[in-house]
């Protein structure tokens, strides 16, 4: 594997994409300890299946 | 739905020498994006299959995408003659991996990790630098914007030590 840190380079495409990275949710997140992120990440997954739940139950409705 | 912290739990418990990587990996250092399943890379030991087999074997390891009936059994063999392995368990969805591009084995990235403890256990995740190589070199369209919430964290990380 590669020498990382020093390896890392400016891609003017990733570049472009960081423009619209909300960096208020990630200084949120860096206050957390990497156990709440764990527990935020699995909160997102619950709602997100419980959004596609509520979807197909819609879908199925007359 | 994955319960990430059980599959750790299992893992864990069972002794199973391994790395969380992928967006797992990506959450435990700030990112906020979601991803359905757990990644790990494991390492390629006798002793380390016998583990990986006995944690995810009463989970009812299934292939992914497979259809049902198939002969897969998720055993010391099957983990040896293979190497990267998507599965679907009882506690939801775990790609188990032997090797990964841009970061190789385990032995390899071991080097490039930060020992996280959650939901009283530890485990060793890759570090946030050797996470943003092996998705650059991944090189795949879809984690570009992945890529560049990583590269924010680095830099909000950096700004405030």
């Amino acid at each position: 594997m590669h020498e990382l840190s020093s390896d890392l380079w400016t891609d003017p495409v990733i570049e472009a994409y960081k423009r619209d990275v909300d960096r208020t949710l990630l200084r949120h997140a860096l206050r957390l300890t990497p156990e709440q992120r764990l527990v935020e990440l699995q909160r997102l997954v619950e709602f997100a299946e419980e959004l596609r739940r509520a979807g197909r139950e819609a879908k199925r409705r007359p | 739905m994955t319960d990430f912290a059980g599959l750790l739990r299992v893992l864990n418990e069972s002794g199973v020498e391994f790395i969380l990587i992928g967006g797992v990996a990506a959450a435990v250092h700030g990112a906020i994006r979601t991803t359905r399943d757990l990644d790990v890379v494991y390492a390629r030991t006798s002793e380390n299959f016998a583990r990986l087999a006995g944690a995810l074997a009463p989970l009812n390891a299934y292939l992914r995408g497979a259809p049902p009936g198939l002969p897969f059994h998720w055993d010391v063999q099957t983990i040896a003659h293979g190497l990267n392995f998507t599965l679907d368990t009882s506690l939801g969805e775990i790609d188990v991996l032997g090797e990964i591009v841009g970061g190789g084995s385990y032995d390899q990235l071991k080097s490039h990790c930060v020992k996280v403890s959650a939901f009283g256990t530890e485990c060793l995740c890759v570090d946030l630098d050797t996470l943003i190589w092996v998705k650059r070199a991944a090189g795949r369209p879809k984690d570009f914007e992945a890529i560049a919430e990583l590269e924010a964290l680095r830099e909000e990380s950096q700004r405030s030590e």
